[in-house]
């Protein structure tokens, strides 16, 4: 099946024009439901600005979505200078970036090699990995730190970024799952005759062609990695290691909390991943897709 | 038809290297053996973040820095966390008897694990040195078991009740001495639309502390004590009553809207947003009220505190307080610089006492000497307090073991909240005390 | 090429590294807990071997069933929240303007972390000043509920924010299954006279079963599993009322330090959602998964 560029012809499905008011009346009640939805989902987020822009005080004292006056745009100088947060952001980059690549690439594999290969046992693989869904993060904190002690891994970011892989690779396989299992045999039939290597007819027509899903998947991966909290936690003791989700907590203390921070460094935690998904999200797909044309 | 393929390898390439680039700048960092001359490093893992308990911070980085100049060759090196991840963290490093080589701790129940574990070295010979009667009577001993004392405390508290002197003022009240005083206190505020007491009981242990003042006043500081070391019983009437206490309050409107489901600080601002005119709570909260300058100094000034009243006829005694000592330092039993990580904690208490007040706004376990000090007036009213205080009841979540302390804070939740009656209440306290001993 | 697609050092090529991993990092903590499970264990000293004594006071605990109780709730209400996140994707994926744009703003609370999220609602909660009662209040609402301190409400309270924090994620997911159908079929449909509803019903909803299937159990696994908002917005409280799973286990093994215990409340978890993704399957079973 080659992907077509469909035309978008305008709401066909949608819309037979006899129907007229009503249908428009609908339309507008439809959309106005919609974007109600989307100011709700926004609110999180013009919450937090505001949130951090206020000192304790504030924070407790003035209504939900009011702007401090004056803005404290110092809780963000504060925490970029005594909360370290630079370091914390890169360390958090570069271990979400390192975790999600290897985990979608690693997914696709197993998942490729589970519904579409051949072979006795893909039942059990797959069983096998649906279980590491199901185990509560909290009660494998001893026995991994043990191991890791044992591997000489603790305080060294790659304990993080293998956890993140194993715990995260049961639910990307899910996903893909799902996806991997509506492609029809045809395509692989059609690209043996051809005469395709399995690894070729991978690269080239399959994993182009489940983009959007590779999309989702790197998202959802970018999301839970960056805002891993429990293992850096526990696995990471030195500040030159931490990421942000810990760095947060330089600004709890032992009696009281510095609420202004913490927003500020929740503010700045969040703003990257909106930027990729936002801005690049559709870049990601495009580079992906245009890939399978080519070929 | 290899570019795809290629492409992949060199973005594969990519990440891999990126990984091996964060991979080389990893240390290790454990302690080397104690020879004296050699480069020895102290591991010291810690509550007081930079980011939010700056003074304390500050002290520890300059204390630091004058034991480090002091021995050339011992470096400290910190790690700070959070309140809740510092205990997790705690528990997961003993379980791999990874401690670090000092620490910090709290006392009773909380230390038990870990001294039966023989995680915690005992610290009696750096005691013995001179430093046991620096310590206010009866610190030292909230951390001893078995007659060896496991860790050294750096803080002290107390808890009075503070109050907004002008609400109190504004409807003709004054600071009550005995509990009738009090109950007419809050009848008239909550009369006129003032919240009498901020309580956020989401946390459970702030809802305790009202309930051992009132044992404590109702049975005398002997009662509590004994019914949870096992000596006496928890369905001793005068405790019984003592939780009946606390639900008329609840009847009477005492708390603030919501209370059971409020956080500590979420009370604390509706205090100093004077929506509340009344909140029980320790001294660590001292410098809100006196030298913190993100609080509007108008409130501050108005604030005062009284202790908790007497109940007539019954065998409290007024100078009797709940509170004790905070975070103490320990050592790893399992350390290999014991030696070096002693006399730090040694150096670290001395140097502490002497300037956890005026720095930090913190009472110190080891006395202090208040004539040379500039203090706020509070400050220097507390310590005068201390010094004549005829008993420090320990926290009831600290002096009970793990397993008792969370069925005391979930009960104290239910007892607030109407859930469960009082003789229930100490029915279930006795049943869980004489289960885990 | 039945051969080819058989070849087992392709298969061992593209399935050993992931599951390596996988039986590294997880299912060692896996095993390890089972045995920490049988075990009288404080999570520091010595551990003591007691058998099945741990499981066998784990039917017996009340709150274990409360907790237990309160997770399948929470299952049932994902759940049942997927058909809205679906009728929402099938929304956006049919021509409308500016879907795209919605569908990234619908998935905002999910980028935040679970402490951003925390905060807010316990702003919106807060009996006095929140933005709900607050609301009430000008309605004339005189005493408004207490909604995270009263027994009654406080769970489900606490599942609102929880179920709205993962909407973006299943709308998201069902969004990209629904973009992956090809529009030729769909196209196919409307030249054949059906209209909207029996487009979606009989045609996109079936195409896209499989992943249908796969969100109900990710949504039922993880609201069996979940513990992030409930340790942060009411640690379980007022006395358990809002206590699930998760956080049971974790009151145990970490503040009580009764570590085997714990380890046996994380091991029955393990086991209740293995019987209930077995149930799953069993019953939206179909034998062919449809293709086009």
């Amino acid at each position: 099946m080659q992907k077509e560029t469909v035309m978008e012809k305008p709401s066909m499905a949608l819309v037979p024009s006899s129907r007229g008011f009503a249908k428009t009346i609908g339309m507008v009640f439809f959309y106005a439901i919609l974007i109600v939805l989307a100011l709700f989902q926004i609110l999180p987020l013009v919450w937090l600005l505001f949130f951090s822009l206020k000192n304790n005080q504030e924070v407790f004292n003035t209504p939900l979505l009011s702007l401090p006056s004056p803005p404290r745009w110092e809780n963000y100088v504060k925490v970029w200078v005594e909360g370290n947060i630079g370091q914390y952001f890169f360390n958090s980059v570069w271990i979400t970036t390192v975790s999600v690549v290897l985990t979608v690439l690693l997914a696709s594999f197993a998942t490729f090699a589970i519904t579409r290969m051949n072979w006795k046992w893909k039942h059990v693989v797959l069983g096998l990995f649906m279980v590491g869904l199901m185990i509560p993060i909290h009660s494998t904190l001893i026995p991994l730190f043990s191991f890791f002690m044992k591997m000489n891994l603790i305080d060294h970011p790659l304990s993080i970024v293998l956890t993140n892989i194993g715990f995260n690779l049961p639910i990307t396989i899910m996903i893909l799952l799902g996806f991997y299992q509506s492609f029809p045999r045809e395509l692989e039939e059609s690209a043996v005759m051809d005469g395709c290597s399995v690894h070729r007819m991978f690269f080239r027509i399959i994993l182009p062609m489940t983009a959007p899903v590779i999309v989702t998947t790197t998202i959802i991966n970018m999301i839970y990695n960056w805002n891993e909290f429990v293992f850096v936690n526990t696995f990471i003791s030195s500040d030159e290691f931490k990421t942000l989700t810990v760095g947060i907590q330089n600004f709890i203390g032992q009696y009281t909390t510095d609420w202004g921070a913490i927003g500020a460094t929740l503010m700045i935690s969040v703003l990257p991943i909106l930027i990729v998904f936002f801005f690049l999200s559709d870049k990601i797909m495009e580079g992906i897709t245009a890939g399978a044309i080519k070929g | 038809m290899l570019r795809k393929a290629h492409s992949l390898v060199v973005v594969l390439m990519m990440v891999i290297s990126l990984a091996l680039v964060g991979c080389s700048n990893s240390t290790n960092g454990n302690g080397s053996s104690s020879d004296s001359g050699e480069k020895v490093t102290i591991t010291f893992m810690h509550l007081w973040t930079p980011g939010s308990s700056k003074q304390h911070n500050m002290i520890i980085n300059n204390i630091i820095k004058e034991f480090e100049e002091k021995n050339p060759n011992i470096t400290v090196k910190q790690e700070t966390l959070e309140n809740e991840q510092y205990k997790n963290k705690l528990k997961v490093l003993a379980a791999s008897n990874e401690l670090p080589d000092v620490g910090m701790t709290w006392a009773a129940g909380f230390l038990e694990p870990y001294v039966k574990g023989n995680l915690f070295a005992p610290l009696d010979d750096v005691l013995d040195s001179g430093l046991k009667e620096k310590f206010v009577s009866g610190t030292t001993e909230a951390y001893a078991i078995d007659g060896k004392t496991y860790a050294l405390p750096v803080e002290l508290n107390i808890t009075p009740v503070y109050y907004n002197k002008e609400l109190f003022s504004q409807h003709g009240l004054e600071a009550p001495k005995t509990y009738e005083e009090f109950k007419h206190v809050v009848e008239t505020l909550a009369k006129n639309g003032v919240a009498p007491i901020a309580l956020g009981n989401k946390d459970r242990w702030t809802g305790s502390l009202w309930y051992m003042y009132l044992a404590d006043r109702i049975g005398g500081a002997e009662t509590l004590k004994n019914a949870i070391n096992g000596s006496g019983t928890f369905e001793d009437p005068s405790l019984v009553k003592a939780a009946e206490e606390v639900q008329n309050l609840v009847e009477m409107n005492a708390f603030i809207k919501g209370f059971n489901g409020l956080s500590n600080d979420e009370a604390k601002a509706e205090f100093t947003n004077e929506k509340a005119a009344m909140y029980l709570m320790g001294t660590w909260d001292l410098p809100q009220f006196t030298t913190n300058e993100d609080i509007p100094k108008e409130f501050r000034d108005k604030v005062g505190f009284f202790k908790f009243p007497v109940v007539d006829g019954s065998k409290g005694d007024v100078d009797s307080w709940v509170g004790g000592p905070g975070v103490g330092l320990f050592v790893s039993e399992n350390s290999k610089v014991k030696k070096e990580a002693k006399e730090f904690v040694k150096f670290f208490v001395e140097k502490w006492g002497e300037m956890s007040v005026t720095q930090a706004g913190v009472i110190p376990a080891t006395k202090v000497d208040t004539s040379n000090m500039d203090l706020p007036q509070m400050y220097i009213d507390v310590l005068d307090e201390l010094n004549k205080a005829t008993n420090i009841t320990l926290f009831a979540d600290v002096q009970m073991n793990p397993e008792a302390a969370q069925t005391h804070l979930n009960l104290i939740q239910s007892l607030f909240g109407g859930e469960i009656s009082p003789k229930d209440f100490a029915k279930q306290h006795q049943e869980v005390l004489s289960q885990t001993k | 090429m039945n051969k080819m697609m058989s070849d087992k050092k392709v298969i061992a090529l593209y399935v050993l590294p992931p599951l390596l991993l996988l039986m590294i990092l997880v299912y060692i903590p896996i095993v390890m807990t089972g045995y920490y499970s049988l075990m009288k264990w404080d999570g520091i000293g010595s551990m003591q071997f007691i058998a099945l004594d741990n499981y066998k006071q784990l039917l017996q605990d009340n709150m274990f069933w409360k907790s237990t109780y309160h997770s399948f709730l929470l299952a049932l209400f994902s759940v049942i929240s997927l058909a809205g996140y679906l009728v929402i994707a099938l929304v956006l994926a049919g021509k409308i303007k500016g879907a795209n744009l919605l569908r990234k703003i619908y998935l905002i609370p999910m980028l935040l972390s679970s402490v951003a999220i925390a905060q807010l609602w316990l702003r919106i909660y807060h009996p006095s000043n929140g933005m709900l009662n607050k609301f009430l209040m000008s309605l004339g609402v005189d005493d408004p509920p207490n909604w995270l301190a009263d027994p009654k409400i406080a769970l489900y309270a606490i599942f609102v924010p929880i179920i709205w924090q993962y909407a973006g994620f299943y709308i998201l997911i069902y969004y990209a299954a629904l973009k992956n159908i090809p529009s030729s079929i769909i196209e196919a449909a409307v030249i054949d006279g059906a209209n909207p509803w029996q487009i979606a019903y009989k045609i996109k909803l079936p195409l896209i079963a499989g992943v249908i299937k796969v969100t109900i159990v990710l949504a039922v696994v993880g609201s069996l599993k979940y513990f992030d908002l409930i340790y942060v917005m009411t640690g379980g409280g007022p006395n358990g009322a809002s206590e699930v799973i998760a956080s049971y286990m974790y009151q145990k093994a970490f503040r009580s330090f009764n570590f085997g215990y714990g380890s046996t409340i994380a091991f029955s978890l393990l086991l209740i959602c293995m019987l209930m993704t077995w149930l799953i399957r069993k019953l939206t079973n179909s034998k062919e998964e449809i293709q086009y």
